[in-house]
């Protein structure tokens, strides 16, 4: 049971193929961040990773006194008081790690995404992949399969191609045959591995194109641990990516953040119960909007009613 | 009837347009005339003693339409192929085409193919909408439809009788307006789906059943007052043949959005503009086919003097919105040729916009709860660090 004279706020980000679990100290120092694969949205892996966090801090349940949860099962999860999309937590979480962060790239299992965030820190734009698997970790996954490597040795098996390949980014299925028919026709693997690779930097690039390009560029998520995909995204963005030691736990960082908010400034937590009267208030979204100021000069918001 | 009552009979309209249709066929004895949707003016074929109905996408899988139609048709056109190749349109009397675009003329031409004996009128409005000719072209089209309804009711259309059926169609047009001025309000809490099934239904129905059924709603609701609804509110924006998926609408409030109001078709776009019921009917209809254009512009006409995304900035003052949802049925090429600006206008206003891309293959509504969301919150973050930053 949470007690909010607890001295600790868990984030947990339940994703769609890994849970991560990190919990602060009331001075937001992290006290464990925890990892757990277990497939698809599973209520296991995330007690799994919340488990394997409370034990590394040496706490129980009871020690924690807000969670906030994200990913495609924030909903599932009892134990969290509060859920926030994983856009708004990695955007947070990625500011931490990098504090002038304008733009997060994170590529997870299922899904990418593509979020700018403004000089406040607060998300202006996003872009997300539609259902497609194309340029995710699902798509290495099932690529992976097809040249026979184990996941984690692709990114450095890529990164010695010689002979330039290409295949296409539109689909994952179509992706696997191609690199299969590449293989019949006698091909290295690690050239067709290098083709891969390239694919995912140039369908997230589609993505980085929709919200504008801007830096510096944080990458997180699983796939930013891979060497490969962060070379070939950094030949199509002509930028240096910055990726923090954990990329994979930013979401579930932003969501432990959150969660510290709400304990030690309530003034400025439960967003959503307030805001409708101050919005109001401002009339803030609307182009006569009487509250805008003017601009800093090095302030371009792309849109959002922003920092006026 | 209650107002739940009276929503489940729009529902039932909107949903089963063409059972409906066949139903009020057979107690009536009424022809029924099929239009695509747009521009036509069912008020000619009101007044021919028809019932007229804008044939709808249905929510059935496409099956054997898939082959007569390109894939990369938008789902308008190829659910309206499908229908017509399973036989659904059989009971029509007419169907009027007319060119609103590319993919419309594709789908006509199936559909043409697959009901030799149905009739089938092709009308072309003129698209360009100032020039000094464009009136008098909108007539000559609509009395080219006159005279189409004419033959095959076998006698003439009398003035009167169309003046009648515009005097009831603008009824209608303002009962619907009135529902819209109650939720803009925010006096009374009418859900995007309700307001959809209210203006789908208005596209299917006999429109006197259909008023007196507004009617009563509106006396029901403007009598009372409902509770002010929490959220974030959301102007809808786009979908023009087909009606929004009501799974898409429900999701939306779902996540905390309120939809305030919209530039759909199946919503203000169709209810804007009234026909003026003074003098030659005819001439009043190809003036309301132009003045439509300005008082909601339309991507598939071109206007030098309508642009699209100055009134989406205006409606949403207008209507206190807070963020704009685009919904972009996908393929939909006058909705593609626009958007790039309406994005670049939003975003120099520094207006939060999201665009949703929709299929009539929609399904698995999860991967867009998550995008809706993410932008209420994007929304409601901004919004509340501006807040602080003027109250500080
Ligand atoms: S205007 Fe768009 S939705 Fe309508 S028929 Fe043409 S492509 Fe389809």
């Amino acid at each position: 049971m949470k007690s909010s004279t607890a001295q600790y706020v868990m984030g947990i980000d339940f994703g769609s193929t890994t849970s991560k679990t990190v919990i602060l100290d009331r001075a937001g120092n992290m006290v464990a961040s925890a990892i757990a694969h277990k497939g698809s949205v599973s209520n296991d892996g995330a007690m799994v990773s919340m488990a394997e966090a409370l034990q590394q801090a040496g706490i129980t349940e009871a020690d924690i006194a807000r969670a906030v949860s994200t990913g495609y099962g924030r909903r599932m999860l009892d134990i969290a008081d509060k859920s926030y999309t994983e856009i708004t937590c990695h955007a947070r979480g990625a500011v931490h790690l990098v504090p002038d962060a304008r733009l997060v790239i994170d590529i997870g299992g299922q899904d990418s995404k593509v979020i700018a965030v403004d000089a406040n820190g607060l998300v202006s734009q996003f872009a997300m992949n539609d259902r497609c698997a194309a340029g995710t970790g699902k798509f290495l996954e099932a690529l992976a399969r097809a040249v026979q490597v184990p996941l984690e040795e692709m990114g450095p098996m890529a990164m010695t191609a010689v002979e330039h390949l290409s295949i296409s980014n539109m689909c994952a299925t179509f992706a696997e045959t191609e690199v299969v028919a590449l293989l019949a026709e006698g091909k290295r693997k690690h050239d067709v591995l290098g083709a891969v690779h390239a694919a995912i930097a140039s369908r997230t690039l589609g993505l980085i194109a929709r919200v504008g390009k801007r830096e510096p560029v944080v990458m997180t998520g699983g796939v930013a641990k891979n060497v490969a995909a962060v070379h070939h995204l950094e030949q199509v963005l002509g930028m240096k990516l910055r990726i923090p030691p954990d990329p994979q736990i930013a979401g579930a960082l932003g969501a432990a953040l959150f969660a510290l908010d709400e304990i030690t400034s309530p003034d400025h937590a439960d967003e959503e119960d307030r805001v409708d009267t101050e919005m109001a208030a401002a009339r803030c979204g609307t182009p006569t909007c009487t509250a805008k100021k003017p601009l800093p000069a090095n302030v371009h918001p792309l849109h959002g009613p922003a920092l006026h | 009837m209650s107002r739940d009552a009276i929503f489940s009979a729009f529902e039932h309209a909107a949903e089963q347009p063409l059972e409906s249709a066949r139903a009020w066929k057979q107690a009536h004895g009424t022809p029924v005339v099929g239009s695509f949707p747009m521009h036509f003016p069912g008020e000619l074929a009101h007044a021919a003693g028809c019932l007229p109905v804008i044939l709808q996408e249905s929510q059935e899988p496409i099956t054997v339409g898939h082959g007569m139609i390109y894939p990369f048709y938008c789902g308008y056109t190829r659910s309206v192929v499908d229908q017509a190749c399973k036989g659904d349109y059989d009971f029509l009397d007419a169907i009027m085409f007319g060119d609103h675009c590319v993919q419309v003329l594709g789908a006509a031409d199936v559909v043409r193919a697959k009901l030799p004996n149905t009739r089938v009128h092709f009308y072309q409005l003129i698209s360009s909408m100032s020039d000094p000719w464009s009136l008098g072209r909108a007539r000559e089209t609509f009395l080219l439809l006159r005279e189409g309804l004419e033959e095959m009711i076998g006698h003439p259309i009398a003035d009167d009788a169309i003046h009648a059926s515009i005097q009831l169609f603008n009824q209608n047009r303002a009962l619907l307006r009135r529902l819209y001025d109650l939720r803009r309000a925010g006096t009374a809490n009418i859900t995007a789906k309700q307001m959809q099934l209210a203006v789908k239904s208005s596209m299917v129905m006999d429109k006197a059943s259909h008023n007196a059924l507004l009617q009563q709603l509106l006396d029901e609701l403007e009598s009372s007052s409902d509770r002010q609804q929490r959220g974030v509110r959301v102007y809808l924006s786009g979908h023009f043949c087909q009606a929004p998926k009501l799974g898409v609408l429900d999701l939306i409030e779902d996540c905390g959005g309120i939809v305030v109001d919209d530039d759909l078709y199946h919503g203000t776009r169709y209810i804007s503009t009234d026909v003026s019921e003074q003098g030659d009917p005819i001439s009043a209809l190809a003036e309301w086919y132009l003045a439509r254009n300005l008082k909601v512009p339309c991507p598939t006409r071109v206007d030098q003097n309508a642009d699209w995304e100055n009134y989406l900035l205006k409606a949403m003052e207008n209507s206190n919105a807070q963020g704009m949802i685009v919904l972009m049925a996908k393929f939909c090429e006058p909705h593609m040729y626009y958007y790039p600006e309406i994005k670049e206008a939003f975003e120099r206003h520094n207006m939060p916009h999201l665009l949703i891309e929709t299929e009539h293959e929609l399904t698995a509504l999860e991967g867009l709860r998550t995008r809706i969301e993410s932008f209420l919150e994007v929304v409601k973050r901004q919004a509340n660090a501006q807040a602080r930053r003027v109250a500080a």
